[in-house]
């Protein structure tokens, strides 16, 4: 698969992963399907589309940053590097085992591409900050992008970085939000006054947008544009449904913390349109 | 007995070395949150702006900042005051820094008693047992202005996280403009018989005082000065538990997790001996000016002399009996 696909293409690799990451979730056990399932789309239209990254050289110190600051959702990056080449697919298999490359949700250096450990929620855009920071310093042109869940936008961490990065101009820096109205306990737009994200991040400065997150075609677009010339940071708020993909797994906060039985792998693979 | 104290702050050594280190390592970044008149960062700030970065008053993301620039190859030194490094963004360090060894020189100011009259939320009594709880971090209290400088250059010698102490203080001279600090090293700088005195950061010149007390009235004193307390010199204290069977420890920090805790994980395992902890209890540094806390917490060389003179008198009587 060459970097750079046309969007149907790209739609089956979608798919291919989303049924990749319920494979993970039941041969290890481990919950937060329905969050990376919610971020597939966004991590396939920037890690095809946008994101300058070569699998063959994943130190390059000119290379674009992508942080997936909601480190639950780490079978979504895992699945997404290892098909992009930056480590063989058998890693996969051994997901979450003691000892294993890849835990469940990503730690310091544990793979090629993995830029970030995470995790703890509210860490990825201070950290991305710095990259971005550092970036200017050195007089390089890379974009940093980080992910993050409408959830993780409770901590506080958030909006420190968030009014830090306007002053700064730091206009190659890119914040996607994956934004599926829920978390672990309940709607994120009822546990926090959380609209609107758009006028939020707009009144601190950023560029923001809405986005279909799962139109891959959009992401790509906007995506592509950073930095967009108006010296913003650049916010997207990408409307997504957690657990994308699977009918029966879609917008149902089950999904949060269940592990799917093995009917129900086959049910999602027919949904998905796989043999 | 009064501690003569120095001309000079560490605060105002921490701001010259700064600068100093600043030209001879170019990948040298100072990070502050708001206050680098306070803690002197200015200095390097009016020297070399492009590498000096202020991110307001948020703590949290002066650590996140400091991390992803460090990532990037830099060596960073994100300034603030010891109680908010350590108890406002101690997820950022430990999960930011800590966790994957980044180059990380963090400065912990107005540690311990120092922040004085702004009472117990700026003072910091737990920063030294916080800090040693976390994985790969290294953490040191400076004796004097030499030491801090000496140890400023050190831990650019030595990847990985450090902790540091810059106490707002005029530390008494214990040492001279050839001072070497190294990681892990202890200094005996006193011999003596029958206890021995450890303190760290300043408050080794309270030792020092004490150990001369106790010598008028027949007490031999050793007192060894600690100031890297992880790693920390476990020969130099075991070789004392031995030579002298009976320790006082005296900290700017409670006594729970910081010189004291550290002595007695050691001389609990290699060579049980006497432990008395000289520190703060249970409760807070309350607001005052530092003569006078010192006073109250009985942190002054005549109240440690008369805990070592207690505890030598006990062992004496062990001994006989």
């Amino acid at each position: 698969m060459s970097a750079t696909s046309d969007l149907a293409n790209l739609d089956l690799v979608a798919r291919r992963l989303r049924l990749k990451l319920i494979q993970m979730s039941h041969a290890a056990g481990t919950p937060h399907l329905g969050s990376a399932l919610s971020c597939v789309d966004i991590l396939v239209a920037a890690y095809w589309n946008v994101v300058k990254v070569d699998p063959r050289n994943p130190s390059d110190p000119l290379r674009d940053r992508f942080i997936l600051s909601k480190g639950h959702a780490a079978t979504a990056l895992y699945a997404t590097l290892a098909e992009r080449g930056f480590f063989p697919k058998e890693w996969l298999d051994t997901f979450a085992a003691h000892g294993a490359p890849l835990a469940e949700q990503p730690a310091p250096n544990c793979a090629p591409g993995v830029e970030l450990a995470t995790g703890s929620l509210g860490h990825g855009l201070p950290v991305g900050v710095g990259m971005a920071l550092a970036a200017r310093i050195q007089k390089r042109d890379y974009r940093v992008f980080v992910c993050m869940s409408d959830g993780e936008c409770n901590e506080g961490t958030v909006w420190e970085a968030a009014m830090f990065a306007p002053a700064r101009k730091l206009d190659r820096l890119c914040v996607v939000i994956d934004y599926n109205k829920w978390q672990a306990t309940g709607r994120s737009n009822e546990i926090m006054a959380l609209p609107s994200l758009r006028d939020k991040w707009a009144a601190f400065g950023w560029t923001a947008h809405e986005v279909d997150g799962h139109d891959l075609a959009a992401l790509s677009r906007l995506l592509k544009n950073v930095p967009d010339g108006s010296g913003k940071p650049v916010a997207l708020i990408a409307h997504t449904i957690k657990g994308k993909g699977v009918s029966f797994m879609q917008d149902d906060n089950n999904w949060h913390y269940r592990i799917p039985k093995p009917e129900e792998i086959e049910a999602a693979r027919k949904e998905l349109g796989l043999a | 007995m009064k501690i003569s104290f120095s001309t000079k702050s560490l605060r105002e050594t921490f701001g010259q070395t700064l600068v100093e280190l600043g030209e001879r390592y170019k990948q040298l970044i100072v990070l502050d949150a708001d206050l680098n008149t306070s803690a002197r960062t200015v200095l390097f700030k009016e020297r070399y702006p492009d590498r000096f970065i202020q991110c307001g008053i948020a703590e949290a993301n002066l650590f996140g900042i400091a991390a992803g620039l460090a990532a990037q190859g830099y060596v960073t030194f994100p300034s603030t005051f010891a109680a908010f490094a350590a108890r406002k963004a101690l997820d950022q360090v430990y999960v930011n820094i800590a966790y994957p060894k980044l180059d990380v020189k963090i400065a912990g100011s107005y540690c311990g008693m120092t922040a004085t009259e702004c009472g117990p939320s700026h003072n910091c009594a737990e920063d030294l047992a916080i800090m040693r709880a976390l994985p790969h971090v290294k953490v040191l209290d400076p004796g004097d202005n030499y030491e801090l400088r000496s140890m400023m250059h050190a831990m650019m010698a030595e990847p990985g996280p450090v902790y540091f102490r810059v106490a707002k203080v005029n530390a008494a001279e214990l040492f001279g403009p050839d001072h070497n600090f190294e990681f892990g090293v202890g200094h005996l700088l006193r011999e003596g018989r029958d206890v021995t005195l450890f303190g760290t950061g300043f408050m080794t010149a309270v030792a020092l005082a004490a150990a001369t007390l106790l010598d008028r009235e027949g007490i031999s004193a050793a007192v060894a000065h600690i100031p890297s307390l992880k790693p920390i010199d476990e020969e130099l204290i075991v070789r004392q538990a031995r030579a002298t069977g009976a320790f006082v420890t005296i900290e700017n920090h409670r006594v729970f997790g910081g010189l004291g805790g550290a002595v007695a994980e050691i001389v609990s395992r290699e060579y049980p001996v006497q432990l008395e902890m000289l520190g703060l209890g249970d409760t807070v540094f309350e607001a005052a000016p530092l003569q006078d806390l010192l006073r109250h917490y009985e942190l002054t060389p005549h109240a440690l002399a008369a805990r070592a003179r207690a505890l030598v008198t006990r062992k004496r009587r062990a001994t006989a009996a």
